[in-house]
């Protein structure tokens, strides 16, 4: 029995061996006849083999689905391997074709769980990118919020390469991620800077772009419209900073400009100095908080504002300084002043702001100009007009103390009164010359310039014509008090013969005739304005009044005096004025006679001819220019006490004679002038210019 | 009137149009002479001989030398010209913008200087590279043409046409020093400064002179006179002629004027002296020149158009050798000398 334990295959055999010798003995006792035992055998044959064969298809089967099953893991795992873009290890080993086919599945399913689990391993790596992409994509191209989009994993397309691109795209956004916050970053520091310097709220400026911007901790908007934006933010606000600081560019060049007119004192500068250091920056050197802000802006404008309306009454200043110049320098040579109802009304102007003051200023500055040029024109004149009225003032005095009859007594100062005395005789018997001197070089300037020579408002010519007349009226007036104190004598010798006594001269009525007659010749004689007017202190002549009253209304006034008669003139400048010839430089000169030229009203005639120009112009000149003239022309061998010492001759040597010169002190003159300004002298050419006129004329050059 | 017993040596090969200036070297006998045919001469007086001829563009107003090698040139072409004696070459410094009147080379600034009648003077500095950005150194504008300049030290005098006369420091170009007027009353035709630096003589076209001084001062002022000269009378009738150029002696300071009588005089300025008269020369003096040691006088007698266009003597330079005795200043004779 143990041995058919030991082996089932023995035993079932030996079992089919013994139920067959059971069913003999069966068989054989029940007698079963042969076919039934056939039959029966044959039966159990079949059944036997239906079992064989069930059992062979039952195996069959599970071979096949075996063999389907590494099939099937092949399959996966050729696909997984592709979609990592890995070769297929099992590719390999099957080559070599090992074993049984439970065997190759056992050997195939660990390297599928292998591959599926790197599989996945790979698809979660995926995943990550995939999300880190879509998130950046969101900030970049969201508006803000977060939209979750749905991720797509291509499955088939797992590999490697796949995997660096989308890390190679990932970095390539976070980049642009990156570069972009910088952006924002740049422009909100420009557009922070920009709201410091002027004065706005950056935050509120921020969240106008963007609002997300204004909140420093929370995601930003990174896309480009809120790029664009915010350069657009910072753009204008550069805009706008530039144009303000244009305009207190402009505010501090006007500050500038207005110190400068009015010399602000450096500390009131100072408080303004930072905006004037400013004035030359460009746009990104302003930088100080709020120094663009409105409200500065505004309050440098005040300033400026206050600067002018200083400056506007500053103006006036000036101006009214300028003209009380302008007034000093004609009230100093005599001069006219402008009228006052002009310059109150150019003040006025300025006041209302019709005229700028400037202009004014420059008018008034240029006017100053123009009559310091006429004041030294007129200085000459001028001196000699106060040398006249001096020898006027002294001739009155003269003409005073020679009518104290006490005037030789001796008293304290006695002698320095008559050495006054003395000398003031000498500069009456100058008064006449001086007079015609003076008349003749008025009416050369006058000549010259075309318009009268005024002193204080009056014509010098009517004053001098007007002291000549007063001067003859004088003399009219001495001859009928000498004859009146003949007559006196006739009466008081009578009176004598009568009752025997003599009257004190010093009470008579008339008195002493002044000793005017002794600078010479009657009709020298010339009484002075100056006379007239200091002549006052015994006013019991009706003669005297007349003088006064003159002298006053006539002579300081300049009330016309043309109706009064001219009864003599020793001097007429008209007569030389009215003729009709001129004469021209180089032409020769004739004498016709040598009279006396102080007394002269003949117009002198000198004989010259200057070789370059031969043409003879007959010469008529005023008396001064010929008195000059004929200086120069009978002064030969002859000089001025200056140069007396110089005329002394040397004894002449044989071989050499040295002979004096022709000199004559060179003329202080201005009147120059009149050879170039005459209306018929174009222009002068020198010979060399004649020269190559010619030459150019002539085709010779 | 005391003649000088002849005119002195005439030189060969005279310019053959009018002389406008003569100018002996410094350093040497050497003369040169500008004139209107277009040309300037340099002769060698010692040896009578006629060294080199450099033909100009136009007429030559005027010359000077530079030293004994170079000398300096402008004329009717505008130009100012420095011309190399020995190699013949000319520059050209720069242009006027008119003719160029007068030139004169200052040793104390190193720099040319031009007066034209375009009514400017111009600097230039001869060393520079042709072209007048190079050489110019500075333009100065005058009143009015400039008829005449003379140089003495830093000083320089410009007059004008019109009477003007400026006075410029050299080392101060941008002002007049001073503007005066002329103290006579015709045209300026000459004006050169004295020796010692104090003042000025002018000459006008009507016989006469003027002795100026710098000095301001009134001391300084009531020195100046001016006095007549180059005028003969005839007849009852004065003829005045033009007084064309003065040279002082380089020793003595008395000077000699020459005029369109065709006379040349010395004169003594300080004692108011005329010391010599010459003889008569051929027509009138144009120009003249002491040597630098005053023993020579050059004499242009060539005629100043100062009638117009008409037939006239030939040019002729005269040098004639100077005795001193004609230049040497007298002193004052008082007529009670102390005892």
């Amino acid at each position: 029995m143990a041995s058919i334990q030991k082996d089932p295959i023995l035993q079932v055999e030996t079992t089919c061996g013994s139920l067959l010798y059971e069913l003999q003995i069966i068989w054989d006792e029940v007698g079963e006849t042969e076919t039934d035992r056939d039959k029966m055998l044959l039966e159990l044959e079949r059944e036997c083999l239906e079992v064989y064969r069930r059992k062979v298809d039952q195996a069959n089967r599970s071979r096949a689905q075996l063999r389907q099953a590494i099939a099937d893991a092949e399959a996966e795992l050729a696909a997984i391997c592709s979609a990592m873009g890995e070769r297929p290890v099992h590719i390999r080993q099957s080559d070599q074709s090992v074993g049984s086919l439970k065997q190759e599945l056992a050997t195939i399913l660990p390297e599928l769980e292998e591959m599926q689990k790197r599989k996945i391993e790979r698809r979660n790596q995926f995943v990550v990118v995939l999300e880190e992409i879509d998130s950046i994509t969101n900030d970049i191209k969201g508006q803000g919020e977060y939209v979750t989009s749905r991720l797509l994993i291509d499955e088939t397309d797992l590999s490697m390469r796949k995997l660096e691109e989308l890390h190679g795209q990932l970095q390539a956004l976070q980049k642009e991620k990156s570069e972009r916050v910088e952006t924002i970053r740049k422009h909100l520091c420009a557009l922070y800077s920009h709201c410091s310097v002027l004065g706005m709220d950056f935050n509120e400026v921020v969240g106008q772009v963007n609002p997300t911007l204004s909140d420093p901790e929370g995601p930003r908007s990174l896309n480009d419209q809120t790029i664009g934006k915010l350069g657009d933010a910072v753009q204008k606000l550069r805009e706008v900073k530039i144009q303000r600081m244009q305009r207190l560019q402009d505010l501090a060049t006007t500050m500038l400009e207005l110190w400068n007119l009015m010399d602000t004192p450096l500390e009131e500068q100072q408080e303004y100095q930072h905006i004037t250091c400013n004035i030359a920056a460009s746009e990104h050197e302003i930088t100080e908080a709020n120094s663009l802000s409105e409200d500065f802006i505004k309050y440098v404008e005040a300033e400026v504002v206050r600067l002018d309306e200083v400056k506007a009454s500053k103006m006036k200043e000036l101006v009214l300084k300028k003209r009380s110049e302008l007034e000093d320098i004609c009230r100093k040579t005599h001069m006219l002043p402008v009228s006052d109802s002009a310059i109150d009304q150019t003040i006025a102007a300025i006041e209302s702001g019709i005229v700028d003051a400037t202009m004014v200023l420059e008018h008034l500055e240029q006017h100053i100009s123009k009559i310091k040029e006429e004041a030294l024109s007129r200085k000459e004149i001028l001196e000699r007009v106060e040398k006249w009225l001096s020898a006027c003032d002294e001739e009155s005095w003269l003409e005073e103390y020679n009518r104290d009859d006490n005037r030789y007594n001796a008293g304290r100062g006695a002698h320095l009164t008559l050495k006054r005395a003395e000398k003031a005789r000498n500069l009456v018997n100058k008064l006449p010359g001086m007079v015609e001197a003076l008349a003749s070089k008025t009416i050369v300037w006058e000549q010259e310039k075309g318009i009268e020579f005024l002193y204080d408002g009056i014509r010098l010519l009517s004053m001098l014509e007007e002291y000549n007349l007063l001067r003859q009226e004088r003399e009219e007036e001495h001859r009928r008090q000498r004859d009146q104190k003949k007559l006196q004598g006739q009466l008081i010798a009578e009176q004598e013969a009568l009752y025997g006594s003599k009257p004190s001269p010093s009470k008579t009525i008339g008195k002493k005739a002044p000793r005017m007659s002794t600078g010479g010749a009657a009709a020298n004689r010339r009484l002075s304005l100056g006379a007239a007017m200091h002549q006052t202190p015994k006013p019991n002549k009706k003669a005297d009044h007349r003088h006064i009253e003159g002298a006053l209304s006539t002579g300081r006034r300049g009330l016309d005096i043309a109706g009064l008669p001219s009864r003599k003139q020793s001097m007429n400048p008209c007569e030389v004025l009215q003729s009709p010839l001129v004469r021209k430089p180089f032409s020769p000169i004739s004498v016709a006679s040598k009279a006396n030229i102080a007394t002269a009203t003949t117009t002198q005639q000198v004989a010259k001819e200057i070789s370059s120009f031969a043409t003879p112009v007959k010469n008529n000149n005023n008396s001064m220019k010929n008195l000059e003239e004929e200086k120069m022309m009978t002064m030969m061998m002859m000089q001025t006490p200056k140069n007396v010492a110089a005329m002394i001759p040397i004894p002449s040597t044989p071989a050499t004679v040295s002979v004096p010169m022709q000199t004559a002190p060179t003329p202080f003159t201005n009147n120059a002038r009149l050879m170039t300004e005459k209306p018929e002298e174009v222009v002068e050419y020198s010979f060399e210019e004649r020269r190559l006129a010619f030459m150019l004329q002539s085709g010779l050059v | 009137m005391t003649q000088a017993p002849s005119a002195g040596n005439e030189l060969s090969n005279p310019p053959s149009d009018g002389i406008s200036n003569l100018r002996f070297s410094n350093n040497s006998d050497h003369l040169l002479v500008s004139s209107w045919d277009k040309r300037v001469r340099l002769y060698d007086v010692s040896t009578n001989s006629l060294r080199g001829e450099f033909l100009h563009g136009g007429a030559v107003l005027d010359c000077c030398f530079h030293d004994d090698f170079s000398g300096f040139s402008v004329g009717a072409d505008n130009k100012v010209r420095r011309i190399v004696f020995n190699v013949g070459k000319e520059d050209i410094l720069g242009t006027h913008d008119k003719p160029v009147r007068c030139v004169e080379y200052s040793y104390a600034a190193g720099q040319v200087i031009t007066g034209s009648w375009d009514k400017t003077v111009k600097c230039w500095d001869p060393r520079g590279a042709s072209g007048p950005e190079r050489t110019q150194v500075g333009s100065y504008l005058q009143p009015e043409r400039v008829y005449s300049m003379s140089l003495v030290g830093n000083r320089l005098v410009v007059a004008t046409a019109g009477r003007h006369v400026n006075i410029y420091d050299l080392r101060n170009m941008s002002q007049p020093e001073q503007r005066r007027e002329s103290s006579l009353k015709y045209q300026t035709r000459c004006v050169r400064c004295y020796p010692n630096g104090t003042g000025y003589a002018l000459s006008s076209v009507e016989g006469r002179v003027a002795m100026e001084f710098f000095d301001l001062s009134e001391a300084a002022q009531a020195k100046k006179y001016a006095f007549k000269c180059h005028r003969k009378s005839e007849a009852g009738r004065d003829i005045v002629y033009p007084v064309n150029s003065i040279a002082f002696h380089p020793i003595y300071g008395t000077f000699a004027t020459g005029g369109c009588d065709g006379f040349v005089n010395i004169w003594d300025g300080n004692n108011k002296k005329r010391l010599y008269q010459y003889s008569k020369y051929p027509t009138s003096i144009s120009a003249l020149s002491f040597s630098r040691d005053g023993q020579l006088l050059a004499v242009a007698s060539s005629y100043t158009f100062e009638e117009g266009e008409k037939s006239n003597e030939p040019e002729a330079i005269f040098v004639r050798s100077v005795n001193e005795i004609e230049v040497k200043p007298k002193p004052k004779v008082y007529p009670n000398p102390a005892a």
